[in-house]
């Protein structure tokens, strides 16, 4: 805000677009500050009500909730019970644990092995890395949705459906996390590695102690873009897991139905149920999550 | 130095790993959970000592199977039983056939009949043996006729039948009384033949100023006007099957689809039958007295009940033609194919037993037992609208079978559809039936998958 | 941005091969860099390429899914069957119809969203959160709170639009007329966060003597943002779009969820019809060939994308 006073020349104020802590006058500029903000709150709370709504009718008891929307809001004596019936009864623990341990190993296996590759595709000169790196492209236009027919076929033969690997390996071959990681390698300055090389160690050591411990920021970033996509896939564990014992949180929402009657405040216990996780990670990890997020959007 | 570094760093790996995948094992390795985990992770079976049941069942339906599975609990322990309910339709039947192909099955599902025949031609079910009849005091004899005779496949038994679901006709005791159509002790006159039918549409019509026989078939209900459709259709004695062979030939009699249809159109024309309404505004427009019939499965009693201050009653959908006849499915027990110890077989019958026992419960959303002890007995022919038309279920008309086909089937989708747009008038009977060929085609010249 | 990264070590490559593979610890490197690839290689052809390839051969089989094996050889009989029936075509047409009614809101809404949030001093966290939050929902979560607020009569929908004089309906969801636009509020709804986060991260990268420079000459706001910050985000908004198209090629959740393509097949997309093949009509091979002229229509639209990132990125170097 000071700086536009000492540029005398300025006529207008760099305005609109022009990002925060930036330039602004005292006249129009602060007119449409104004309306900029106001309609910005305005959406922003449009954006939260649904959220907030299905949070509020999840605190209400079913039988107003029955009742309808305005009789939600009018209502003010909170209730966990909805909550309370899905812990003490049914499968959430066991769908609970299917996402967690499914969406972890997942993540686990991804985040290695491909930083793997992208590291030997980033540092390693060798026959055929342009037959790798052509495979990787290839791989990033395939969209694993279409495959869903063979590779349910692939888990019978293999005798692996209705167990968490038909999850967890065909989420593994994330070929845009090879992408991000080697983006990120691309950018390390070699001159770390060959310190350590000249010391004799050798390639797995430079990757493991060298350019790993280097490359946290997109660690991260890459273990929590596949643990919070594997936690919401509903499309493959749908068709592979068909036990409710083994189903994922969404899954088991989606299929199996609650006993008898229209109890609205149960199913969005439910939905906050199979979020919370999320909402929790994105609390925590909130930048790194939007810039992880940023960072697949530009390249996927 | 360097080498100890290196193996710190690879445990730290491996403990990292390992222990994601063993935190939730251990928290749960005290209860049921350690199993559930076990099983995902190595594929192991689940516990046994649980019987595992699912079925497809919403609504009243739902509410009385879990009264139903409540009895088992108590005489074969709180941890006895685990009920899954799915959403009706294509989607259970797909989680019944994905579950058994990758080998974690229920010990028992529900089926339709119409759609165990698919699942059993697929190779999805055991065949029931009368060992296992006789284990828990059962036979064939126990069962009524129509259901048990349609089950037999292969000179098997695939499904032991809970009951016989026809589709019936519920009227507005007021509105027809009105109409000069009811007796003094409430019940409806007989409507047995075309004219007096007609008579009655036309009286009833007068009465409530508009129509007079409701049949739900827009928003997305096909089932239904299917149901009209194959009611009347069988009604006549020139009819033959629809389809034949498993679903590979189109055998329907077209004279008699025409004759049907054009029936109905003119009874749309006449006002006395709805053009285009969907399953709950059809529904109220009996209750609320706006017609005086209304033709759906017997299940809407539940509905029927729960409206303050109804007189209704249901009986079995007037013979108009030559014989009668009723669309119907039957709810059945069925043994997913699995590995099963004898003593998980022998509690997978004790539990089909128990819920035969139980059909008087059943009876009460509206389903025609098939359990004739429960049929038979006194206190079922007391039940009331129940007794008044249980006869239907002796006229059963069942789908013909065919591995696209069955209750909520992709063929009754398409034919349901079409029979749909005859009744709204936007469609002949021999526009409809060619578009049926059409859309079947695929489905016809496609060898069966199973 | 891929193309970039993509482009240069092939060249590079290409040049060197010669003097690379001489010396012994080249030779090594290339042993270990086998060795790299190793674990990520298993699965990426295990569940990747393999069943890719797969899906092409069983596609020209009666393959079911009860029975083991390929079944009998259909030769082009699935793609014959795929391509005349009317609800291949009508999926395809939902598709279309899906793309047309997100993809403006999803651009304009996000694009207003970024620039004015990115103008905020203070509270950028808040916005971040209300609009970006709903994108890392489940699909699940998202499709039981929509399909609770467009509850006919009752329903939070139903009573905002009371209070704008409009009588509700029998429920957005239940007529074949607006059940899309319904699907297509809730996608908004969740993905728009997406968009919004990729024009922040564009907005940050326009450098500022632009609008300095546009504010000496007494440019006002809007013509900052029509001649500056549009033309500048015009990459990310092409990306979007064609990010838009692909995932709207790929939607399943939503429908499934929602309407389960109803009312009657008036909202079925291509995945439901791949997953109603395979899994409820058993018949695998005829869904593996609707999933290859999908897989082709999907390949189609990213090569399209490769093209104009790679023309974009030359006419800018």
């Amino acid at each position: 805000m000071a700086i536009s006073t000492p540029r005398p020349r300025m006529k207008s104020p760099v305005s609109a677009a022009a990002p925060a802590r930036s330039v602004q006058t005292k006249t129009s500029g602060r007119a449409f500050n104004i309306v900029a903000l106001i309609v910005l709150i305005v959406f922003a709370i449009i954006w939260l009500i649904p959220s907030l709504f299905a949070l509020k009718t999840s605190l209400t008891d079913n039988g107003t909730a029955a009742l309808g929307a305005s009789a939600i809001l009018a209502d003010w004596n909170p209730t966990l019970a909805s909550y309370a019936s899905y812990f003490t009864s049914g499968n959430i623990w066991n769908w609970y644990i299917a996402s967690a341990i499914t969406s972890v190993v997942t993540a686990v296996l991804t985040v290695f092995f491909a930083s793997m590759t992208a590291y030997a595709l980033s540092r390693l000169k060798f026959r055929g890395s342009n037959l790798v790196m052509l495979l990787i492209i290839l791989g990033i236009m395939i969209p694993s949705q279409v495959l869903i027919v063979p590779i349910f076929q692939e888990l019978n033969a293999m005798s692996l459906l209705n167990t968490y690997w038909s999850v967890i390996f065909p989420q593994v071959p994330a070929v845009i996390a090879v992408f991000i990681f080697k983006s990120f390698f691309d950018g390390i300055p070699r001159e770390l590695e060959e310190a350590a090389r000249i010391d004799g160690a050798g390639r797995w050591r430079v990757y493991w102690s060298v350019v790993m411990p280097l490359s946290q920021p997109v660690i991260a970033a890459v273990t929590i873009l596949t643990f919070v996509g594997v936690w919401n896939n509903l499309l493959l564990p749908l068709f592979v897991l068909s036990n409710p014992d083994l189903m994922t949180v969404p899954v088991g929402l989606a299929t199996v139905q609650g006993s008898f009657g229209q109890r609205y405040a149960d199913i969005q216990a439910g939905a906050v149920l199979a979020a919370l996780p999320l909402v929790i990670l994105y609390l925590i990890f909130q930048r790194r999550i939007v810039e992880g997020v940023t960072g697949s959007g530009l390249k996927g | 130095m360097a080498m100890s570094d290196r193996a710190m760093t690879r445990r730290g790996f491996l403990a990292a790993g390992l222990g994601a995948a063993a935190v939730p094992l251990l928290a749960g390795c005290s209860s049921n959970l350690g199993n559930t985990v076990a099983s995902g992770l190595f594929g192991a079976r689940l516990p046994s000592e649980t019987l595992v049941f699912w079925n497809l069942f919403g609504g009243g339906d739902g509410s009385r199977m879990e009264t139903m599975e409540a009895g088992y609990r108590k005489k074969y322990g709180p941890n006895s039983l685990q009920a899954t309910t799915f959403a009706w339709g294509n989607p259970y039947y797909t989680k019944v056939t994905l579950a058994t192909v990758g080998n974690k099955p229920p010990d028992v599902a529900i089926s339709h009949l119409t759609r165990a025949k698919p699942l059993w031609s697929g190779g999805l079910l055991e065949p029931i043996t009368a060992d296992d009849l006789s284990s828990v005091g059962l036979s064939p004899a126990d069962f009524s006729p129509a259901p048990w005779k349609e089950q037999r496949t292969d000179g098997k038994n695939i499904a032991v039948p809970l009951d016989t679901h026809p589709i019936v006709m519920f009227f507005n005791t007021d509105v027809c009384r009105k109409a000069g159509l009811v007796d003094s002790d409430g019940k409806l006159k007989a409507l047995d033949d075309m004219d007096a039918f007609e008579s009655a549409l036309a009286a009833i019509s007068k009465v409530t100023g508009g129509v007079a026989l409701t049949i739900p078939n827009v928003g997305g209900e096909t089932a239904t006007p299917w149901r009209v459709f194959w009611t009347f259709y069988n009604q006549n004695k020139a009819a033959t099957p629809f389809l034949s062979d498993n679903g590979s030939k189109l055998t329907v009699d077209e004279d008699v689809f025409a004759k049907v249809n054009e029936r109905l159109q003119s009874w749309v024309k006449k006002g006395w039958v709805n053009k285009a309404l969907d399953y709950a505004t059809a529904e109220s427009y009996m209750f609320t007295g706006k017609s005086g019939l209304y033709l759906e499965g017997e299940w809407e009693i539940t509905t029927a009940q729960s409206v303050k201050g109804l007189k209704f009653g249901m009986v079995p959908i007037p013979n108009l033609y030559d014989q009668p006849a009723a669309q119907a499915d039957s709810h059945t027990f069925v043994l997913p194919r699995k590995d099963r110890t004898p003593q998980e077989r022998h509690q997978a019958m004790l539990f089909i037993r128990s819920m035969l026992d139980q059909s008087m419960t059943w009876a009460k959303g509206g389903h025609i037992p098939a359990f004739q002890r429960v049929a038979n007995s006194a206190a079922y022919k007391a039940l009331e609208p129940q007794a008044d038309y249980a006869s239907a279920a002796k006229h059963a008309v069942y789908d013909d079978p065919a591995w696209y086909g069955g209750s909520g089937s992709t063929f009754e989708g398409i034919v349901g559809a079409e029979l749909g747009l005859i009744q709204q008038l936007a469609s002949t009977p021999q526009a409809a039936m060619q578009s049926i060929k059409d859309q079947l085609s695929v489905y016809l010249n496609t060898p069966s998958p199973l | 941005m891929t193309t970039a990264t993509v482009t240069t070590p092939r060249s590079r490559s290409a040049r060197e091969t010669k003097v690379r593979f001489n010396s012994p610890l080249q030779r090594k490197d290339s042993r270990s860099a086998w060795l790299f690839i190793a674990p990520f290689g298993v699965f990426y052809l295990a569940f990747l390429l393999g069943p890719t390839i797969y899906m092409f051969v069983m596609s020209f089989f009666n393959t079911s899914t009860v029975h083991a094996g390929l079944g009998s050889f259909a030769g082009f009989a699935n793609y014959a069957e795929m391509l005349s029936r009317p609800d291949f075509w009508s999926s395809l047409l939902h598709t279309l119809q899906f793309t047309l009614y997100t993809t403006p809101p999803l651009v304009i809404l996000a694009f207003i969203f970024a620039v004015l949030t990115n103008r905020m001093n203070r509270g950028q966290w808040f916005y971040r959160l209300a609009f970006f939050l709903p994108f890392i929902l489940p699909s699940a979560t998202i499709s039981l709170i929509w399909v609770f607020i467009f509850t006919p009569t009752t329903g939070l929908w139903a009573m905002v639009e009371t209070w704008f004089g409009i009588t509700p309906g029998s429920g957005v969801l239940s007529s074949p007329n607006t059940a899309m636009i319904g699907i297509a509020i809730a996608t908004v709804w969740w993905t728009l966060g997406f968009n919004f986060v990729l024009y922040l991260a564009g907005l940050q990268e326009i450098p500022r003597e632009l609008y300095e420079a546009a504010a000496v000459d007494g440019a006002s706001a809007w013509e900052q943002i029509r001649f500056i910050t549009i033309p500048q985000l015009g990459r990310t908004t092409a990306l979007v779009v064609l990010l838009q198209i692909i995932a709207s090629l790929k939607i399943f959740d939503q429908v499934y969820l929602m309407t389960s393509g109803g009312p009657g097949t008036s909202t079925q997309v291509l995945l439901q019809l791949i997953t109603g093949t395979g899994f409820t009509d058993n018949r695998l091979g005829a869904a593996s060939a609707a999933s290859v002229l999908l897989f082709i229509v999907i390949i189609i639209v990213a090569i399209i994308r490769q093209l104009i990132g790679r023309a974009a990125a030359r006419k800018e170097a």
